[in-house]
């Protein structure tokens, strides 16, 4: 069954688990760690991380949605990760009609990214895929910066 | 710093080797996804765009300087507390330290009534140091984050539903100040920013599912009321064609929000 995704932050998130964590979440976390460590150099360029995220976990070949408003006149980055080595997982940013919305995007392993500049104002959908994993339930977390541009 | 770089270049190298993602995607697929999973833009997001386009008012968009008393009824200071972070952002805006420094302290007397003091103390202090720096970016960022921590706090406390009220309050807040923004000097592209059909479905969602208890509540139900009128406003519309006399109904329903808020707390 999927465990339903969260919203959760950093470093609270940790303590939390670090209390008392179910083992699903304590993968989260993880994944949590390996998405902020590589956004990383993208708020040294500028764009602004924000401090919540959202994760979750899911089996190979199955997506996740995550609704989010952007606004015509910024840039947003969604940065998604896994801790399970082996794993390769993709991001991608579609319109409310479903189509395809981004302007890149890449993944690599256990790391992807998708970078939008929305044509118009509304209601947009990171779409979370498990592509492959060597695990029954792959760990993910997404995060998300934005920036003037 | 060239580990950094290097890291980037080697997370880049990857895409050509990834797999094409669809054209077109069924969003039919995701239908519980698309309800639960909703990302909340924090005002900075919107605050930016607006930098863009022109130069506002933001003096006369400050409300007013008042200190709030600590009310026992929380589900009034959640939606105040949410009023005076997106005040935050205007103040900054109209680079305004002195106001800045008075609701920092606010938003401390407002955390405290809902036992999210501990959570917020930080960013007041930083609030207030920044503003005496005048690092307005600075002071943005605790405004995001101070909204952040008492959301995650009140989560952990099992307080969802107030967290939510707070959101509530600086969207309604916030939509009040945009739409007067945006009728002062109206074009498209201002009123393109009011286009947020998923954020009002959102909010009415979580006040439809809010306890009985805080349901009852005559403010709750007059917001649950007027939200349920902005909703079509923006509906009726697509991005670009958001029309002045829109904008004007938007910001009376908005502002009559906010000043029940204001009223119920003072």
């Amino acid at each position: 069954m999927n465990r339903p995704a969260s919203r959760f932050r950093w470093p609270a998130a940790l303590l939390a688990l670090l209390l008392a964590a179910p083992a699903g979440r304590a993968f989260v976390d993880d994944a949590l760690s390996f998405a902020y460590e590589a956004a990383n150099p993208y708020a040294e360029r500028g764009w602004i991380i924000r401090e919540d995220a959202w994760g979750g976990d899911l089996g190979q070949g199955d997506k996740k949605a995550v609704t989010a408003q952007l606004f015509r006149g910024n840039s947003y980055m969604f940065f998604l990760a896994t801790d399970i080595d082996g794993a390769a997982l993709r991001v991608n940013i579609y319109d409310a009609e479903g189509n395809l919305a981004e302007s890149k995007s890449w993944q690599r392993g256990r790391f992807a990214y998708a970078e939008i500049k929305p044509r118009s104002t509304g209601t947009y959908y990171a779409i979370v895929e498990i592509i492959s994993s060597p695990e029954e339930r792959t760990g993910w977390a997404l995060v998300y910066g934005f920036q003037r541009k | 710093m060239i580990l950094r770089l290097l890291f980037v270049l080697f997370l880049c190298l990857g895409t050509a080797l990834g797999q094409k993602p669809d054209k077109t995607i069924d969003l039919g697929q995701f239908p519980a996804e698309t309800v639960d999973n909703v990302v909340i833009p924090v005002p900075s997001e919107i605050f930016t765009v607006l930098d863009k386009l022109g130069n506002p008012n933001w003096r006369g968009e400050l409300g007013p300087e008042e200190n709030y008393p600590a009310s026992p009824n929380r589900t009034q200071v959640a939606l105040l507390l949410g009023t005076v972070i997106a005040d935050g952002f205007v103040a900054v805006e109209a680079e305004d330290s002195e106001r800045v420094k008075k609701i920092g302290r606010n938003v401390l007397t407002l955390a405290e009534a809902i036992n999210v003091r501990k959570s917020v103390v930080a960013r007041s202090n930083s609030i207030i140091e920044k503003a005496d720096a005048r690092e307005w970016n600075a002071v943005r960022r605790e405004f995001d984050g101070a909204l952040q921590d008492v959301n995650q706090a009140m989560l952990e406390l099992n307080d969802a539903q107030l967290a939510q009220l707070v959101s509530l309050g600086g969207w309604l807040r916030g939509t009040e100040v945009l739409t007067s923004i945006v009728k002062d000097k109206y074009s498209r592209d201002r009123a393109e920013l009011l286009y947020q059909p998923m954020l009002v479905d959102y909010f009415n969602r979580q006040l439809d599912q809010m306890s009985p208890r805080l349901r009852r509540q005559q403010l709750v139900g007059e917001i649950r009321k007027s939200l349920g009128r902005i909703g079509p406003l923006i509906k009726k519309s697509r991005p670009s064609e958001i029309s002045e006399e829109t904008v004007t109904e938007i910001n009376a329903l908005a502002t009559q929000m906010v000043e029940l808020i204001r009223a119920k707390a003072g």
